[in-house]
């Protein structure tokens, strides 16, 4: 296993680097054997009679967890902030929609989910696509510098994106002409070294003896990879989208650089905006702020409520076996 | 993997790719290693990097040793090597070493924190049956949604006035949590764990799967308890895990921005919870000085390093 | 053996990246020299680009001033955009010049960042139209001094100044059984007992509440207006030299001091508006509050108190002004709109659509009219004429971050001395000051 992986997760939002966001863990340096599958199952059915003091903890920390996201939602149909412990719990007298109506006065919602699907999308799109071909060749393929890329992919992690922000700004936005375009805010992200260890740790747990046959055969390797290598490995293409959504969504400081046309700004960019300039005048600041907290997190979330499926352990785990 | 010839050095990379492109079909095939076309399927992604990172990186670098500020295009100016002179006013500020300092503290916190948390919790998940589902997701929710979003709820709970303090009552600190110098950094690194540790609990249910379930059959039959087979069985499996948290927690630490830039209004009280990075904004954003803070950056860079190397040496030597 | 693998990887990546450190070396010195074109560019017109504050109030009037000027100048339309907000404008402007790509006119341009701006080449010295020096000193009289650089020219047009007043809430003063008509804040120490007058009885939480956060930006909303006021009218710095280490600055952070320390101004930063929220009885702004005021609080006003009662006080400008970015190709056209909009029907519009104070002389006699059913901005008009602005000197942000970390240090959080903290700050502005 190694060690230099990784990104570092928080902060989806601020700064840092591009290609982050997606986090994922490590990859190991020796082919891991594929897991057997119904592994998992078993353990689980053998071990669940000790479950009743871990539901307990379980039911304690999920409390901890999901109660500030309650209370956000709380605290944004309030109509004057109660930060008493009553005000914990909806009071008829203290609700309104207003913080809401607020928000959608200000900005353009929709344009604005627009936008971040557009800046998300692409970036998907990038990290799809270079990470599927360099996740394969790095798998399945002998060439010379191999073991170059794979340390390229450990050092970019531990670069603190502040250090090139303004680099990049100045040649994105300077060199390349691209400030208030999508792909001006899209390229520093288009890389994405978290997604290429998935790729690169599901190539390596299909038997290599399968692409020796077909390159005897005589298919070329872009065949082999989009008819043979591809088709096997849909779940981590599903697992890599999803990790790689979260980076673009709820980045803020790259895109809030790049934009100066509200026109083109994602979400999370003009709901900041709001927060940091107008929520202070309007009647119920906290509630503004919280309310637009809500809209920014509820797609995040409801996409991944709706595929969790996807976003379960043995595929992201195949990245962490030692 | 490595099945690489040996002792290639690291411009072999991109010197192969140039030739790779030009005569790879013919003889220097065993040059270049039995499939040549990786190195084009490579391409894409280390261009990219090159492009992307290592150049803004090499820029930053020769930016840290000259007197450098940002001007308009086609604006002509001095830029004189001032060799260390960056490294020692960012080495002699006492705001850095504070910055420093507070990290330590961060991590201190932090990392044993998410290990512990994450590894017990990600345990109670694995042998859960009842509601896994919800409780899945409720421990991902914080890593999924933004910084942004989450920060304002927090304020609202850990103001003066507060739900937090209106619960302890009188045994609310006095200044309260962001405005204690004393708790102002304990509270943002609790805050990180929180939000973090979905995601080191998924890369720990990732690695208890790998746990074979024979090694729990045979430590009940010789009548460990749950305690016992958790410190002997469950810890040891899952120690590469453990290694891999330990180290992205470090980098998650040295990266710190968003927190003191949006939670402590600007590494408040008193500087009490500055970090290196939120420095780098203030010196090279705010104050025009992108040399200073491309030194800082760095030194910090060289320190992450440092520490990652350290301890893998310490705790992830062993393995296999 | 990983080890050993993994590190040299590491370490041939860092020699790829001193490479790229050496080719940015050679890139970055080849830049193209322009400069030769400055004079055709003062002359050229065509369209060109603003930017305007996001203020609602500022929004409004600069969209009608644009559409009138567009209106007479088919072949010079302006485009105008609200200024991309952050947290503060000028890192968003910084990083505009820097990428090449500002507007010619900015509406929102904040003195303090002037000096980095010309420092980077992105402004525009407006002594390089023909009537340029005169038309500033025509409208704005000598007050315009303090927006010169330190190079003798001037790289903004001072626009609009927000004289900081100390308001406050009569309600709550009545409540505290205080005179809200007549109430005690002539001097320092009168404030000081007021304000625990106000908590005590209970009437308001915090007596003041000025942001406590690190921001640069922060002592011109507590302690620079109490200084002016205090001393009148020194600039934080005179002749390069600072002068705020002595009695006159620390009689101001020691009632600060004594605020924060008597529990009567909150250390924690308020998300919205203390004031209009009616968590502070009083609060320290310019006429642009007026209309964030309007509906929620009862409001006074009255000068910021100096230790001795006074009736020609200083106060800090918190002014906006407009300049010029050097990005700009058709800086002919720019400098007619600059005059347009600062011409006497624009700056009379500004007045009474946003409440801000035009920097002309006479303000108060050209628009009598104005003042005379707004009796409520006569104060501020009277202030418009002494206002202090930050000096206009190199590394002005920077100095003014020194002065808040001694503050928050010292005043705020009490880990030092006020007479320690002053003196490291002073020295090391000192030093800052004399550097290029």
């Amino acid at each position: 296993m190694s060690i230099f992986n990784k990104t570092p997760l928080r902060n989806d939002d601020d700064a840092r680097r591009p290609g982050a966001g997606a986090h994922e863990g490590a990859t190991s340096e020796a082919p891991t054997p594929v897991a057997p599958a119904s592994r998992k199952g078993s353990s689980v059915a053998k071990r669940k009679n000790l479950g009743v003091g871990s539901f307990v903890l379980l039911a304690l920390g999920a409390f901890v967890f999901l109660f500030p996201f309650y209370y956000m939602f709380i605290g944004s149909l309030q109509t004057s902030p109660d930060t008493s412990v009553a005000g914990a719990f909806p009071s008829p007298a203290n609700i309104t929609g207003e913080n809401y109506s607020n928000i959608n006065n200000s900005i353009d919602l929709l344009k604005g989910l627009v936008n971040s699907g557009i800046f998300t999308g692409g970036v998907i799109f990038f990290t799809v696509v270079f990470g599927l071909l360099v996740g394969y060749a790095l798998a399945q393929m002998q060439f010379r510098g191999k073991g170059v890329v794979f340390g390229m992919m450990l050092l970019v992690q531990m670069i603190p994106f502040q250090l090139l922000l303004i680099p990049l700004y100045v040649m994105i936005v300077r060199d390349y002409g691209l400030a208030d375009t999508y792909l001006g805010m899209i390229l520093p992200f288009a890389i994405n070294s978290t997604a290429v260890f998935v790729f690169r740790q599901y190539f390596m747990q299909l038997p290599s003896t399968l692409f020796e046959a077909a390159r005897i055969d005589g298919a070329s390797e872009l065949r082999i990879l989009w008819q043979i290598a591809i088709p096997l490995v849909r779940p981590a293409i599903v697992t890599a989208i999803l990790l790689t959504f979260i980076g673009p969504w709820n980045e803020f400081l790259w895109p809030f650089l790049v934009t100066k046309d509200q026109a083109i700004q994602p979400l999370a960019v003009s709901l900041a905006n709001y927060i940091s300039n107008i929520a202070a005048t309007a009647s119920n600041p906290f509630g503004a702020i919280l309310a637009g907290a809500c809209v920014l997190a509820a797609p995040a979330v409801a996409l991944f409520i709706f595929f969790q499926r996807q976003f379960i352990s043995t595929n992201i785990g195949s990245s962490v076996k030692g | 993997m490595s099945l690489r010839s040996a002792g290639g050095p690291a411009t072999g990379d991109t010197a192969g790719r140039t030739v790779d492109q030009r005569q790879a079909p013919r003889k220097r095939k065993n040059f270049l290693g039995r499939q040549p076309l990786g190195l084009l399927f490579s391409a894409p992604y280390v261009i990219f990097v090159l492009a992307v990172l290592a150049y803004p990186l090499g820029y930053a670098v020769y930016i840290s040793f000259h007197q450098f500020f940002f001007t308009a295009p086609g604006v002509q100016v001095d830029r004189p090597f001032v060799g260390l002179d960056n490294y020692i006013s960012v080495l002699s500020d006492p705001e850095v070493q504070r910055s420093f300092a507070n990290i330590g503290v961060f991590l201190i916190i932090n990392v044993p924190l998410t290990v512990g948390l994450s590894l017990v919790l990600a345990n109670a998940l694995n042998r859960v049956t009842r509601l896994k589902t919800f409780f899945r997701v409720s421990y991902y929710v914080p890593y999924v949604t933004a910084s942004v979003a989450v920060v304002g709820v927090w304020l609202f709970l850990f103001q003066q006035d507060g739900l937090v303090n209106s619960i302890l009552g009188p045994l609310a600190p006095n200044p309260s949590w962001l405005t204690n110098s004393w708790l102002a950094m304990p509270t943002v690194a609790l805050y990180v764990t929180w939000k973090q540790l979905g995601f080191f609990i998924l890369l720990y249910l990732a690695a208890l799967q790998n746990i074979p379930d024979e090694l729990y059959e045979s430590a009940s039959v010789d009548g460990g308890n749950k305690w016992v087979q958790f410190w002997n069985i469950t810890v040891p499996g899952v120690r590469s895990a453990s290694v891999l948290v330990t180290l992205l927690a470090t980098i998650t630490g040295a990266n710190l921005f968003t927190e003191p830039y949006l939670l402590t209004g600007g590494g408040g009280p008193d500087g009490a919870s500055t970090s290196p990075v939120f420095l780098m904004y203030q010196k090279g954003i705010l104050q025009g000085n992108p040399d200073v803070a491309a030194a800082l950056g760095v030194v910090l860079v060289i320190g992450v390093l440092l520490i990652a190397l350290i301890q893998k040496r310490l705790v992830g030597g062993k393995e296999d | 053996m990983k080890h050993g693998k993994i590190s040299s990887r590491v370490l041939s990546l860092t020699a790829i990246a001193v490479i790229g450190a050496g080719l940015a070396a050679c890139g970055g010195g080849a830049s193209s020299s322009t400069a030769s074109g400055a004079n055709s560019a003062t002359t050229a017109k065509g369209p060109i680009k603003i930017w305007y504050s996001n203020n609602e109030f500022e929004v409004k009037w600069g969209k009608d001033m644009v559409a009138s000027w567009n209106a007479a100048h088919p072949d010079q339309q302006v485009d105008a955009q609200e200024i991309p907000a952050g947290k503060s404008s000028e890192e968003v402007i910084g990083a505009a010049i820097t990428a090449g790509n500002a507007p010619c006119l900015v509406f929102n341009t904040a003195p303090v960042a002037v000096p980095q701006f010309q420092k980077q080449g992105g402004l525009v010295p407006l002594d390089s139209f023909p009537d340029g020096a005169q038309y500033i000193k025509d409208r704005t009289g000598d007050l315009a001094n303090q927006y010169k650089s330190s190079d003798g020219k001037t790289y903004q047009l001072p626009w609009k100044s927000n004289p900081v007043v100390l308001f406050y809430n009569k309600d709550v003063f009545a409540k505290a059984g205080l005179d809200p008509e007549k109430p005690k804040l002539a001097t320092q120490s009168e404030f000081l007992d007021t304000a625990r007058t106000l908590v005590k009885s209970g009437a308001v939480a915090n007596a003041v509440w000025p942001s406590p956060t690190s921001d640069f930006y922060q002592p011109w909303f507590d302690f620079y207006p109490f200084y002016a006021a205090n001393s009148g009218g020194t600039t934080l710095l005179k002749d390069g030299k600072s002068t705020f280490d002595s009695d006159q600055g620390k009689q101001v952070a020691t009632m600060f001091q004594t605020l924060y320390k008597e529990n009567l101004a909150s250390k924690e930063a308020y998300k919205g508006d203390s004031f209009a929220d009616g968590k502070a009885g009083m609060s320290l702004a310019g006429p642009w509050a007026v209309a964030a005021y309007k509906g929620k609080v009862n409001w006074g006003t009255v000068p910021v108190p100096g230790t001795q009662a006074q009736t020609d006080g200083s106060t800090f400008s918190d002014a906006k002004n407009i300049a010029m970015y050097s990005s700009c190709k058709n800086q002919g056209t720019a400098w007619e709109v600059m005059k347009f909009a600062t011409s006497k029907e624009q700056d009379g519009k500004l007045l009474s659509g946003t409440g801000q104070m035009p920097m002309r002389k006479d303000l108060a006699t050209t628009y009598a009219d104005y003042f005379n059913q707004n009796p409520a901005y006569k104060t501020f008009a009277d202030e418009a004429a002494r206002t202090v602005e930050v000096p206009n000197v190199s590394n002005s942000v920077q100095i003014w971050q020194t002065f808040r970390d001694a503050w928050s240090k010292s005043v705020i959080f009490g880990n030092q001395s006020i007479d320690d903290a002053f003196k490291g700050a002073s020295d090391k502005i000192n030093q800052l000051a004399a550097q290029k």
